[in-house]
């Protein structure tokens, strides 16, 4: 009777994670070419082995910068959030209304917002040509604000929960016991929300890292981070490009799963863990 | 707790209690360091907002002026011309159709977990969470080629993927809201003679009703905003509203549309969430458990 319940997500679950994955490694060393005779080779390693590498250390640093303000972002705001009266339930009521934002449609407003042509320069009557190249430019800094904002309303809203829930009784148990404002968040508040805020981080690093369509469409052409150059393989006309579409793929997901164990290893080692 | 005072009678507290700053209230420089930073983050997760309601109501905004130098509607206009509102309807359908399918398999298999009955439970959530942990366009480049050689339809390729991807959000929610419910109602019935069949729909579905609302949204947001899964499996040939997005976005000039566009993809899920937030505070244990009509007795039962 349970394994009846249980079956069929597991099998839409198992079905896309093993064999998109599967399928994905499979292809990339060669043994499913579109015409021909199936050969293992790592060919589809080695084809783009410098746009990889560079993919790879771009995606990284994308993630990581998103991941580490998100979470400072959305910690501050959580705090805030928690502590009730009208800014916070108007902090609440705002980070809310991010969370059902799509990215696409995300990076279209930032877009339209930091562009050299956008509404921010216009609004502080800065010139188009003395504005920073924010989208498109070398830094990135359109597509880490995006990924910046809807996470950290992410983060504010999973954190808040956690604090709202377990964090209240303890906080004031401490301020009872003579604690100051500046030690109940440093001793008390922060230390109960990590586990929360490790979760998080592993969901935005994972999602950022292996995201597309914001990376399209406020980054520059060259270079690609992963899953930009994964897209411009996938949908190449030439034969090989299949494969090494996949093999981009295969590091993509091979890196997400050893972040997500370094994350879940963090986890453990924090004393709250259950 | 000592003291007892009548339920409804005001105590005015002394004078010594008034003046004291109550153990939690921040001092006054504490508050102005609150409010500023409850502003910079109230302008944060505001601002990117601002360009998409200014834009989407102005014809004409030239590089320097700092408000639309010519109001209109020009914008909708053309968005409705470039089949915004077919693209609206297929949004919309998708979004259900993920959300009616990856909901019940999510709470079937929530429930099954909560009563642990599932052989091996930390693979079975493991698998169930999987999908988080994987990047779309992964599951999406392997499965390609199954799907075009089990000659499964795009539409259909879509949603089994979306659903995956929405499983590890609807389990879950499904299990946290079985950890706070209770099967003793459902006993009760069963002893006083429900049918499974009547248990379901009069005391289990709408003890859990909540959850499924909050598990349904979720569901729905994956279907709704998804762009990677359609264009890679669809093909292009499925136009939904984020796809109509890219492609005005990606050129220039067209920012009027882009606002549009984005709007008409934010407003449904904002109404969905303000909804939610009704429905999640009505809690309808009390009205169907001790109403009329949980009293009756089932139809052909004893």
């Amino acid at each position: 009777m349970s394994v009846a319940l249980v079956a069929p997500a597991v099998a839409i679950a198992a079905f896309v994670v093993v064999g998109g994955i599967g399928m994905s490694l499979v292809q990339s060393l060669g043994l499913l070419p579109l015409v021909g005779v199936p050969s293992l080779s790592l060919d589809a390693y080695l084809a783009n082995g410098d746009e990889l590498l560079t993919g790879l250390g771009l995606s990284l640093g994308i993630a990581t910068a998103s991941t580490v303000l998100s979470c400072v972002i959305g910690l501050t705001a959580a705090v805030v959030i928690t502590q009730g009266r009208i800014t916070g339930r108007l902090v609440a009521a705002l980070s809310a209304l991010t969370i059902p934002v799509p990215h696409l449609i995300g990076a279209a407003a930032v877009g339209l917002l930091i562009s050299d042509a956008g509404v921010l320069p216009r609004m502080l009557g800065i010139d188009g040509t003395d504005w920073p190249d924010l989208v498109g430019g070398p830094w990135w800094v359109a597509v880490v604000l995006e990924y910046t904002w809807k996470e950290s309303a992410f983060v504010a809203l999973v954190v808040a929960g956690v604090l709202a829930s377990r964090v209240a009784r303890y906080d004031e148990t401490a301020a009872l016991l003579g604690a100051s404002r500046a030690r109940r968040l440093r001793h008390v508040v922060i230390p109960l929300a990590t586990p929360a805020v490790i979760v998080s981080a592993i969901i935005i690093f994972v999602y950022t890292f292996g995201s597309y369509e914001v990376a399209w469409l406020l980054g520059r052409p060259y270079p690609e981070p992963l899953p930009v150059l994964a897209f411009r393989l996938f949908d190449a006309i030439s034969l090989t490009s299949r494969p090494e579409a996949a093999a981009v793929a295969v590091i993509t997901t091979a890196v997400s799963l050893v972040v997500v164990a370094l994350g879940m290893a963090l986890l453990r080692r924090t004393p709250l863990w259950r | 707790m000592a003291m007892m005072i009548p339920y409804g009678e005001r105590v005015t507290p002394d004078d010594r209690t008034v003046a004291a700053r109550p153990l939690m209230r921040p001092r006054p420089a504490g508050r102005t360091l609150r409010i500023v930073v409850a502003s910079l983050l109230a302008a944060w997760f505001a601002l990117p907002l601002v360009p998409l309601l200014l834009w989407s109501v102005a014809n004409r905004w030239s590089a320097p002026a700092a408000l639309p130098t010519e109001w209109g509607l020009d914008g909708l206009a053309s968005a409705v011309t470039a089949g915004a509102v077919p693209a609206f309807g297929r949004s919309l359908l998708l979004g259900l159709v993920v959300a009616a399918v990856a909901t019940p398999l999510g709470a079937m298999a929530a429930r099954a977990l909560a009563r642990g009955a599932v052989p091996a439970p930390r693979l079975v959530s493991g698998i169930l969470l999987a999908p988080l942990a994987l990047p779309a366009f992964v599951a999406v480049m392997g499965l390609t080629i199954v799907l075009l050689r089990a000659r499964v339809p795009g539409l259909i390729g879509v949603v089994i993927l979306l659903v995956a991807a929405a499983l590890p959000y609807t389990v879950y929610t499904m299990r946290v809201a079985y950890a706070a419910h209770d099967l003793a109602y459902e006993e009760e019935a069963r002893t006083l003679g429900a049918s499974r069949v009547h248990v379901l729909w009069r005391v289990h579905l709408p003890l859990v009703a909540p959850g499924l609302a909050r598990a349904a949204f979720l569901a729905f947001l994956v279907g709704w905003s998804d762009y990677v899964v359609t264009v890679l499996v669809g093909g292009g040939t499925i136009v939904t509203l984020p796809l109509l997005v890219a492609s005005f976005a990606g050129g220039v000039g067209n920012d009027a549309i882009v606002a549009v566009l984005s709007l008409s993809a934010i407003v449904p899920p904002l109404v969905l969430l303000l909804g939610l937030g009704r429905f999640g505070r009505r809690y309808p244990t009390a009205r169907y458990l001790t109403g009329p009509t949980a009293s009756r007795s089932p139809k052909g039962a004893p």
